[in-house]
């Protein structure tokens, strides 16, 4: 057992620390208050991010990436998250994406889509799974059905393939440069066997980006609709085969590789930010903060909640670090979908126990402490859900 | 006997509630502009229309104009109005009971002489209690079993002129309904005076101004009310007793559990809005409710719904008939206190499983749900929270009877 980390790592750490600490906290609250969700968004912090390597680094170093193993993505994640959980996730968002296209792509689709986004400081990725009539039906498809599940529909013509229909709630959709998109290719079989995925560059004809969901966390992330009206895709844009979209590359339903393993450990090292920032914030006010002329950190009932605060939150980082741990070792395990879970109820309990702390004084609730209150409750329909939970349970099962 | 069975008219106004709100408030409610959390504006035209059906004057007695309603009828009409807007309950719940308080308990008849009439027939006539001030620190703490430091004098001050006229200098706090008052009810520092006074300060006195707050935390409408050489008559002047009488009106926990019912109807709404939704939406081949899973946590919020409403009932049933506890039938604890921080606990969590049977619809800003989760930490963060309700309730558990001599900082108690 060695919990130390190496040079690189550290120093990964403490250029992700420096950066949250410089460029991210400073326009937090103030990204997180715009109210019209489209205009939350600044390149600004995306291209100063991307210089720094922060939107690149699961690339692979022979594709000008810097090929980060999985321990150093974790803590660069936290760190970020640390400053704002939702830009932290509009980097690493690349990161779950790059992964899938080093795991599935072809040499000719990464040299024409890799090298791009290696060079173009706001080259952003996404991937479009989740419809309006499809959400969990999607995550955990009946195998014996073929209606349940999406419905966006690619049908081929000669070299090109059409695709009709919608997509909703997609991360990064407003201002994404690339996306893999999943469509059914044969609606007659249940989900598993009938998807296919494709690369749709943003530029695509027939293909448009709709409204912005107005999230009331994650605000700075940007979620929106996708519609295809007779969209034209290349048939070289095919990832893996037609019809396996599950099989070759872990799409929709599918958990075998990078992309949605690397999902579970960036929702659970994201959350771990959050509780690092609400237990230092905690903490900071509990000495600062006065009643009846003594800091507030001198009350039993306070010194409880920053205790279990804390022990939560270390939990979960000996958690999250142990499954990137096992990720770099390739080791399988239901690890990454379990701590994916448990982050879920350790942000939830850690930033609402801070918001105990703070209180609403003279009527007034602090920016910050409502902002993380808020952003965790994302995790509730990622991570904790009941089907994300039992999903992972099928994992254990198996 | 303890009997929760709702009497007739019980009956007849919580279901002239339930259609008010399902045709008038709902629509207005579920507006996009309307969930916005950081953009309360108050629907006025709702709140006058309430107003039309006597809930302002609720709890006013019936020979005064009011509709006489007892704690039970009060906390049954709340949760209804908060079931459709906790914005339209709190101003409407506030005034009401406010009502109740000064017109048949505080004012002599000559200070109703001059307000009832107008209170009565005017439906934009709100009530507002001043107390607060904002260097006041009202937590329990670390004064929690210890004999607390002596009082912190109110900065508001009111001075007797040769004439017989006050002269109110000082400012308050978040004052609840202040942006919308007819009428203050003002606690003031008399210089000679042992207790805290209130004085009555129509809103368009002379040297009164209002500064609305712009994002409220707490629900309906707030703001702080500044005193400058402000004016007011001899006459306006309440009895001793009435800022311990009025204490009640914004301490959660204290008095009619009006926050808690209010908070039971948020809960409410987003438990019917996820079973709604639970039985239209189709996933895995099937109604989300036939999912175990989702049945299960149906089956949670309505537990916790029904044993929340259990407490503030019980509480209301309580303030009610004082004679059940004076005989031992009901224990002798704040049950208020009981109601508002269980009911607090459970709604906040009811609310966040009916927002997960959403899926990512909710956490939407143009969906209700989000705006439910809000509202329920609202009412769980109002006065100085649970931690400090719980300390209060953990005093009179051990029957910790402070000196007389060092009184706690706060009015009324």
């Amino acid at each position: 057992m060695d919990f130390s980390l190496s040079n690189e790592q550290r120093s990964w750490q403490m250029l992700a620390r420096k950066f949250a600490d410089e460029e991210i906290r400073p326009i937090s609250l103030e990204r997180d208050a715009i109210p019209i969700a489209r205009e939350t968004w600044t390149w600004d912090i995306i291209k100063k991010g991307s210089k720094l390597g922060f939107r690149t680094m699961a690339v692979p170093k022979k594709y000008g990436g810097q090929e980060t193993d999985f321990v150093t993505q974790a803590l660069v994640m936290t760190e970020l998250a640390k400053a704002d959980s939702a830009i932290s996730k509009a980097f690493s968002q690349n990161w779950k994406w790059s992964h899938l296209i080093s795991a599935a792509c072809t040499d000719e689709q990464k040299e024409r889509f890799l090298k791009p986004f290696v060079t173009d400081d706001t080259f952003v990725l996404g991937k479009g799974i989740t419809e309006p009539g499809a959400g969990s039906d999607n995550r955990m498809p009946p195998t014996d059905d073929p209606k349940p599940g999406l419905r966006l529909k690619a049908e081929r013509h000669g070299d090109e393939w059409i695709l009709n229909g919608e997509k909703a709630f997609i991360a990064n959709a407003p201002v994404g440069k690339l996306f893999f998109v999943d469509a059914r290719t044969d609606p007659t079989v249940p989900l598993k066997q009938g998807i296919t995925m494709f690369l749709v560059p943003s530029d695509t004809p027939g293909f448009r980006i709709g409204k912005v969901f107005n999230k009331s966390g994650w605000r700075f992330y940007q979620n929106g609709e996708m519609i295809f009206e007779n969209a034209r895709v290349p048939h070289a844009n095919v990832v893996g085969e037609v019809n396996g979209a599950v099989r070759k590359t872990g799409g929709a339903g599918g958990d075998t590789t990078g992309g949605d393993l690397f999902g579970d450990l960036e929702l659970s090292a994201n959350a771990l930010g959050i509780c690092d920032d609400a237990c230092e914030s905690a903490l900071r006010y509990g000495k600062t903060a006065r009643q009846g002329g003594q800091a507030l950190f001198a009350q039993q009932h306070v010194q409880l909640k920053i205790n279990r605060m804390y022990m939560m939150t270390e939990a979960l980082r000996s958690f999250v670090l142990r499954v990137a741990w096992e990720h770099d070792r390739k080791i399988h395990s239901c690890n990454a979908g379990l701590a994916m879970n448990y982050s879920c109820d350790v942000v939830q309990e850690v930033t609402e126990l801070y918001m105990d702390i703070r209180g609403a004084d003279g009527g007034h609730m602090d920016p910050h402490t409502d902002k993380v209150v808020r952003d965790s409750f994302i995790w509730s329909h990622l991570a904790g859900d009941s089907v994300s939970r039992m999903k992972v349970t099928r994992r254990i099962i198996n | 006997m303890y009997n929760l069975h709702l009497s007739t008219e019980q009956l007849e106004i919580r279901d002239t509630i339930r259609d008010f709100v399902t045709r008038e408030i709902k629509p207005v409610a579920l507006k996009t502009e309307r969930l916005e959390i950081c953009d309360r504006r108050l629907p006025m035209q709702l709140i006058d229309q309430a107003s039309q059906m006597g809930l302002r004057t609720l709890a006013l007695s019936e020979d005064r104009g009011g509709a006489g309603a007892d704690h039970l009828t009060c906390c049954i009409v709340t949760e209804e109005l908060a079931a459709g807007d906790a914005d339209v309950a709190a101003v409407l719940s506030t005034t009401a009971w406010l009502g109740h308080l000064l017109f048949d308990h505080a004012m002599n008849d000559a200070q109703r002489e001059r307000f009832l009439l107008k209170f009565v027939s005017d439906d934009r006539f709100h009530l507002a209690f001043a107390k607060y001030e904002a260097q006041t620190d009202t937590r329990l703490g670390v004064n929690y079993h210890r004999p607390a430091p002596a009082d912190v004098a109110l900065e508001t001050i009111a001075v007797k002129t040769a004439s017989g006229e006050w002269i109110i200098n000082g400012v308050k706090d978040y004052v609840a309904n202040a942006p919308i008052a007819a009428l203050f009810a003002v606690v003031v520092e008399i210089p000679g005076q042992l207790v805290p006074k209130v004085l009555l300060v129509p809103a368009d006195a002379p040297g009164l101004t209002v500064r609305a707050h712009e994002k409220p935390w707490p629900h309906g409408c707030g703001g702080d009310v500044t005193f400058k050489d402000c004016p007011v008559p001899a006459g306006n002047l309440l009895g001793d007793d009435a800022a311990a009488l009025l204490a009640c009106v914004d301490i959660p926990g204290d008095g009619t559990p009006l926050f808690p019912a209010l908070n039971l109807g948020i809960g409410r709404a987003a438990y019917e809005a996820a079973l709604d939704y639970a039985h239209l939406r189709v996933q895995g081949g099937r109604p989300l409710i036939e999912h175990q899973a989702i049945g299960t946590k149906l089956a949670e919020i309505a537990i916790r719904l029904e044993v929340a409403r259990a407490s503030v009932w019980q509480a209301a049933w309580a303030s009610d008939h004082p004679e059940a506890i004076a005989d031992d039938s009901l224990p002798d604890l704040p049950l208020q206190a009981v109601a508002q921080i269980f009911t607090s606990e459970m709604m906040v969590k009811a609310t966040k499983d009916a927002a997960e049977i959403f899926g990512a619809m909710g956490v939407m800003r143009d969906m209700p749900l989000q705006k439910y989760i809000h509202d329920a930490r609202v009412c769980q963060h109002s006065g100085n929270g649970n931690s400090d309700a719980k300390l209060r309730l953990a005093e009179v558990i051990a029957r910790f009877r402070r000196p007389a001599h060092a009184p706690m900082a706060i009015a009324g108690e």
